[in-house]
């Protein structure tokens, strides 16, 4: 083992200044610029659903949106809190409110449409289109969040990458109901729910991993 | 941290000017009158502060200073004295990743003192698990790695000294010297009295008869 004089020497002639990060608020917006230009790319290449402007009239409906939306905007602040060593872990109660509305409202959706329409109102192109809004959202959205929160790796990874899907997913889910006219149940409580999940689920799993991928090479070397 | 507005200016205005009012205004700060950690934690504001900005001898500086201060916390966790260097280590090594994500605007110690904790309990999940799924080595595993408590070598070596029983007292003598005890020529030499020359003739030959005797009793 090196003795620790010989190691804070070494370490002290690898003192290359560094650029401290932004505040965490700051590098949020930046994400969620991010996340807007995606939507806006999207939003060009596969055209906004028709019923937009009818279905915003029904207040579930933009309850559910602007909750979705309000969610994935104060995860990604939490996440961003979070990982930094010396700020509070009750920043992650943040997006809670604006989750348990989404969901909520999701759900009420479903239980109310089960009845009114039934299970089979979409096709199979539509759930394929669905599809690929999903993975071009979440896709650049996710590799962004890692690694601008690579830093977070040596400390709170889980919580971090929980936090920072959370975000993904619900920004996601946004998108999905802007641009697809998923009105049956089943496909609501799918892709919304089911994206969130799922992402949130994967982030548990690999969370650690995938930090470990892009974390600072010290440590990488020392695990 | 209750003075915290009045630390942070002071530690704001030294990362500028960089080295000429260092002096200046550390002795501001002490003229203050401000309790002896919050003094500590400015200084290190300070040269956490400068260390980002590629100062080395500040950062040297500052890692010496917050050592003693992390292996006291460490010994808290932690009782042997190589898991507390190890640790302190890690906890060093962690700064140093990650050392951009510090904001001089905001104390140090609670910076150092959450990035300390999250390798003390990193690593007190690791000895659970290692606890948990490794045995150590007894001496019963031991004498099994030993090769003198190898059976078959054991028997082969009997019958090897049964072998060189059978030859003749002078390359008996030689094989005995020069290979078993790993003598020298020129110490076997002078422990037989015979010379060189004839240690390593009678070797030869012993070796050949040797091989003679072995290999015909290992043929049928």
């Amino acid at each position: 083992m090196i003795k620790t004089p010989d190691l804070i020497a070494s370490l002290a002639a690898n003192a290359t200044p560094v650029r401290r990060l932004r505040p965490p608020v700051t590098r949020a917006a930046c994400w969620l610029l991010l996340a807007a230009v995606v939507l806006a790319l999207l939003a060009v290449d596969q055209g906004i659903r028709p019923d937009l402007a009818q279905r915003l009239q029904d207040p579930a409906f933009a309850i559910s949106m602007a909750a979705s939306l309000l969610t994935g905007m104060l995860a990604a602040i939490a996440a961003f809190l979070v990982s930094l060593p010396d700020r509070s872990r009750l920043w992650l109660l943040l997006p809670v409110p604006a989750l348990v509305v989404w969901l909520s409202n999701t759900g009420y959706q479903c239980q109310v449409q089960w009845i009114a329409i039934g299970p089979d109102g979409v096709s199979f192109g539509e759930a394929t289109r669905c599809f690929a809004t999903l993975v071009l959202t979440s896709l650049p959205l996710s590799l962004a969040m890692l690694v601008m929160l690579r830093h977070a790796a040596p400390l709170r990874p889980t919580t971090v990458a929980f936090m920072g899907s959370l975000a993904v997913a619900a920004i996601t889910a946004t998108a999905l109901s802007l641009f697809h006219a998923t009105d049956a149940t089943v496909m609501i409580l799918m892709w919304n729910v089911g994206t969130a999940a799922l992402f949130v689920g994967l982030a548990g799993m690999f969370g650690r991993r995938m930090f470990r991928w892009v974390a600072p090479r010290t440590l990488a070397a020392r695990d | 941290m209750t003075d915290e507005p009045r630390s942070r200016i002071p530690s704001l205005k030294l990362v500028g000017k960089d080295g000429v009012s260092e002096q200046g205004t550390s002795s501001c700060v002490y003229g203050t009158g401000q309790a002896k950690p919050v003094v500590r934690d400015v200084d290190w504001t300070i040269l956490m502060a400068r260390a980002q900005d590629g100062d080395g001898a500040a950062y040297r500086r500052l890692l010496e200073e917050i050592t003693p201060y992390v292996r006291s916390l460490a010994s808290r966790q932690h009782r042997d004295s190589n898991d507390i260097e190890d640790v302190v280590q890690d906890v060093l090594l962690t700064i140093h990743a990650i050392r951009h994500t510090y904001d001089p605007a905001r104390p140090f110690a609670p910076w150092l003192v959450a990035i300390a904790n999250r390798r003390f309990i990193d690593r007190l999940r690791r000895q659970g698990r290692v606890r948990a799924r490794e045995t150590s080595l007894t001496i019963k595993h031991e004498t099994f790695s030993e090769p003198r408590a190898n059976i078959e070598e054991r028997s082969d070596r009997h019958e090897l000294e049964g072998a060189i029983n059978n030859l003749p007292p002078m390359q008996q003598q030689a094989i005995r010297l020069l290979k078993l005890k790993e003598m020298s020529l020129k110490e076997a030499a002078t422990a037989s009295g015979m010379s060189i020359a004839s240690l390593k003739v009678a070797t030869h030959r012993a070796l050949k008869s040797l091989r003679k005797m072995l290999a015909d009793r290992s043929e049928p």
